[in-house]
């Protein structure tokens, strides 16, 4: 498999007219990432972390039962995923009917939601009972990443060459044959690879153990922000963030071996999607339904709390925030703006970085591979540590960084960077090379040929991008918040500072901001998904739309 | 040629997009620093580090600028214990002039570091002598109170005809079985002032009152909203009538709901009160020192202290500040609270966590 695979992509490479700018295009992500992420950890390590430290930690017992927790908790979050997002992904990822992309857009919305605005939604769902449970983070875990396998795995079954299947029915497989020999084959790659990305956002979680898990749970990540702030045992920290930096790593390897670049022997067409045939309609409607209440219960919930005031229905909360009667705020629409900025600078900067280092992946064969390992690395990285890191090395001269808005804008380029490599990749192995040559030979210059053919085809994944990078930033509370922020603050603070507050007012206020949080990022969500089906080529497409 | 004029229309609303971003962020620095140029001093932009729960009044700075010609930006940076941490790794090159909010549980850990310059302010005469004394080489300077009480929903209790929970001895009594929600010392500051109570309330016997209350079905949860809003049958559908919070909670009870009740739904155990306060310093390391002092004083000036009641539910600690009376009429300030010494806690809180983690929650 592999050798075919590599037999086919060898005279692209050897011919390839953009091999000569692949090395270079990677030079400026990987600075990036080596200047925002491996030297901050660098100077910490070197000037808060002693040996003693280390052996302190690692000998303890409670470390090797978090570790434990860390990661079966987080595997069975992975199944729970995928048992929830198999259905809809079938559905998105095969089917063509009314309301697809909306259907898509809705189910994303959790990813890009605050965990801290889903944990109040699920706290005000969930019986008493259930609040604080396993049961509760795997739910939770799920419905933050069901949009992953939607957005990973479904791109890949609308490509699917149908041709292949048709052939192995003709041959005579039956249903299960097909999938073994077909599907699976064509799929594995952006399985494992949702898989894995899943498993290490579960893996180093953190609010959501923390809110729904109770107190007597801790993953990695949490107890590193236990020793980081309550204790004030930053080395201890460290040693933490390392043990689970090299955990994570082992796992990336570890998927990469499993799918041994899966993603070359696949062939794909165009989107491929069938009309929904009628037997199916029921199954279909019932999935989109029970698919959209999931993501929109605990959204609903907010949005109720924001209408009642301790028992009574009322719209005080709405009439103080729109009238800047929240206390010690910024108006909401400042903290919106303040979102949109750092969110608008994070995605402009990121995607560029993100499509550079994409480009040098998909062009540089082996090394290529190793270098998609290393895009990985901000996934790898505990935000708390990173934040200290962060502070401790950009602290003086031009470079005194601390407390500038950009800053945290940078930040999200970093942790938005890996998730945008990988809606990249993909796309770029689907531009023929035999396209490029050809225009070349027309005389196109590679200018030209770049704008024209490249990025022409790599749109709707620039587009993709554009929007995951900007979303993370939305909803991001995680190393950002470690950061020190001036100006406007931006509505997760807002909110989590509403919450920690008495009052019935004030957390109907909190419950307002979440509201129109959620609403913007729908609707961000919404823009963009039409800005993906306006760039896409295929026409036949559209027709059986119009029908 | 339609092609064309398309990406030439994209790349215009491109620039356009990028000019509003950037646009606007001049647009805000050019308007700090006209201000800093009509004032007749020197042109001095101070920071003030703060945790995400200083909300002082919107503008409130702006008498200190027309005083003084300093203007004041404000950068907040989580919550007190991740202030104070990034404060003790930053020590001699702070990211801020002045920090606002290392409070007596957390005090010691940074002046181990040596985060602070000292400085004694003009109004020292005016300050909780009792606060002053927490840091008497003058490097902090305390600017409100707190405390951190049991409370309990008195309707609950009346409804039941039981006696609510007065000392912390009682609440280990059956009456009060699966009734205590509590939120962990490891990751909520009012948990960790709960958890000190204890300790001086019992001394070494402190986590055989913790056994005991496990035993007797306390509850603990991870923020303090979570336990407030999540479990506490006063205001969340939840199961349990005494909840860990602040002295100052009854009073938002009240001036927070709409309509507003003639009294509390909420009251406070004035024996389990653990007193909390909070510290301004100046940063060691700022180029703004004298700058930084006159900010120092205005933070515990009449002007400034009046205005923290009702923004931040906490007391003043400028004696000469008056309290708004809807904010007399609902608190309770106990007379005799609970503490411990701030160098004790810098040295056992270690050590107290772990005891708490091995008897509470494992």
């Amino acid at each position: 498999m592999t050798k075919v695979a590599e037999s086919r992509s060898e005279p692209w490479s050897a011919t390839g007219s953009m091999q000569w700018s692949a090395p270079w295009s990677a030079l400026a992500p990987v600075a990036w990432l080596g200047v925002f992420v491996i030297l901050p950890m660098a100077t910490l390590l070197t000037t808060h972390v002693d040996v003693a430290d280390a052996t302190r930690v690692l000998s303890r017992a409670s470390t090797r039962e978090t570790l434990w927790f860390s990661a079966w908790q987080a595997v069975v979050s992975v199944l729970f995923t995928f048992a929830l997002a198999t259905p809809v992904t079938w559905l998105v990822g095969r089917h063509e009917f009314r309301g697809r992309r909306v259907l898509r857009s809705v189910a994303s919305i959790g990813f890009l939601l605050p965990s801290i605005v889903v944990s109040a939604g699920f706290l005000a769902l969930l019986p008493n009972d259930l609040d604080t449970s396993l049961f509760a983070v795997f739910v939770a875990h799920a419905y933050f990443n069901v949009a992953v396998v939607l957005r990973v795995v479904a791109p890949r079954l609308e490509s699917l060459d149908t041709r292949l299947m048709w052939a192995a029915r003709t041959l005579g497989a039956g249903p299960l044959r097909t999938v073994v020999s077909v599907w699976w084959p064509a799929l594995r790659g952006a399985i494992v690879s949702a898989g894995a990305v899943i498993f290490i956002y579960c893996f180093s979680s953190y609010a959501v153990v923390r809110t729904l898990g109770g107190p007597s749970r801790n993953t990695l990540e949490s107890d590193i922000a236990v020793r980081a702030y309550a204790i004030g045992d930053i080395g201890g920290a460290v040693v933490l963030s390392l043990l689970q930096t090299a955990t994570i790593i082992g796992v990336v390897l570890l998927g990469r071996r499993v799918t041994n670049d899966a993603d070359f022997g696949v062939r794909r067409t165009r989107v491929t999607l069938g009309r929904l045939a009628n037997s199916r309609t029921l199954i279909a409607r019932s999935i989109a339904i029970v698919t959209v209440a999931f993501v929109l219960a605990p959204l609903a919930a907010l949005a109720v709390s924001s209408l009642r005031v301790g028992e009574q229905w009322s719209i005080a909360g709405w009439r103080a925030v729109f009238s800047g009667g929240v206390i010690g705020s910024t108006s909401p629409l400042q903290a919106l703006w303040s979102s949109a900025r750092t969110a608008l600078v994070a995605s402009i900067f990121g995607v560029v970085l993100a499509v550079l280092m994409s480009h040098a992946v998909t062009r540089l064969g082996t090394r290529g591979r190793r270098l998609e390992v290393f895009a990985m690395l901000p996934l790898a990285v505990s935000p708390v540590t990173l934040g200290l890191g962060l502070i401790v090395t950009f602290d003086e001269r031009w470079y005194d960084w601390r407390g500038a808005w950009w800053f945290v804008a940078v930040v999200h380029t970093i942790v938005a960077f890996p998730l945008a490599v990988r809606v990249l990749v993909p796309s770029w192995r689907n531009v023929s090379p035999v396209l490029r040559d050809a225009a070349a030979v027309l005389g196109a210059s590679p200018a030209r040929r770049l704008l024209d053919i490249d990025l022409r085809l790599l749109r709707p994944a620039i587009v993709a991008a554009i929007a995951l990078i900007g979303a993370v930033s939305l909803g991001e509370f995680g190393a950002a918040s470690m950061l020190s922020r001036s100006g406007a603050e931006t509505l997760p603070v807002s909110i989590s500072r509403l919450l920690g507050r008495t009052g019935d007012v004030v957390r109907t206020q909190a419950f307002v901001l979440a509201t129109l949080l959620v609403v913007a990022c729908l609707a961000a969500l919404l823009v963009i998904d039409g800005a993906d089906w306006r760039a896409r080529p295929s026409r036949k497409a559209s027709r059986a739309r119009s029908h | 040629m339609t092609m064309r004029s398309r990406r030439t229309r994209r790349f215009l609303v491109a620039c356009a997009v990028l000019g509003v971003l950037f646009g606007c962020s001049q647009g805000a620095t050019s308007d700090t620093s006209s201000r800093v140029t009509t004032a007749e001093q020197e042109a001095v932009t101070l920071t003030l580090l703060a945790h995400d729960s200083f909300t002082p009044t919107e503008g409130i700075f702006d008498d200190f600028t027309a005083l003084t010609g300093i203007t004041v930006r404000v950068v907040r940076g989580g919550d007190a214990g991740a202030l104070v941490t990034k404060a003790v790794v930053t020590s001699g090159n702070p990211e801020g002039d002045v920090l606002w909010g290392v409070d007596n549980t957390l005090l010691s850990r940074a002046l181990e570091a040596d985060v602070f310059s000292p400085y004694v302010t003009v109004h020292r005469g005016d300050i909780d002598a009792d606060a002053v004394a927490l840091s008497p080489e003058g490097h902090v300077t305390p600017v409100d109170s707190g405390d951190v009480c049991i409370n309990y929903d008195k309707q609950w209790f009346e409804e039941r005809r039981i006696t609510p929970p007065l000392t912390l001895q009682a609440l280990t009594s059956s009456t009060y079985r699966n009734l205590l929600v509590v939120s962990s010392p490891l990751t909520s500051s009012p948990g960790l002032a709960f958890m000190l109570a204890t300790v001086a309330e019992f001394g070494d016997e402190w986590s055989q009152w913790w056994a005991t209350m496990r035993e007797n079905g306390v509850l603990i949860v991870d923020s303090w909203n979570d336990a407030y809003y999540g479990h506490f049958t006063a205001s969340s559908d939840g199961d349990r009538p005494i909840v860990v919070s602040y002295a100052t909670s009854p009073p938002a009870e009240v001036i927070f709901a709409d309509p507003r009740p003639s009294e509390a739904p909420t009251a406070v155990a004035a024996l389990t009160c653990f007193r909390q306060y909070e510290f301004v310093g100046i940063l060691r390391g700022t180029k703004y020192e004298s700058a930084a002092r006159q900010l120092v004083d205005f933070l515990v000036s009449r002007r400034f202290q009046e205005d923290l009641p009702l923004t931040q539910f906490v007391w003043p600690i400028n004696r000469t500040a008056k309290v708004p009376q809807e904010f007399l009429d609902y608190s309770l300030r106990p007379e005799n609270p609970l503490s411990i010494d701030p160098a004790t806690i810098a040295r056992r809180r270690a050590e107290w966590l772990d005891t708490f983690t091995e008897v509470v929650l494992r």
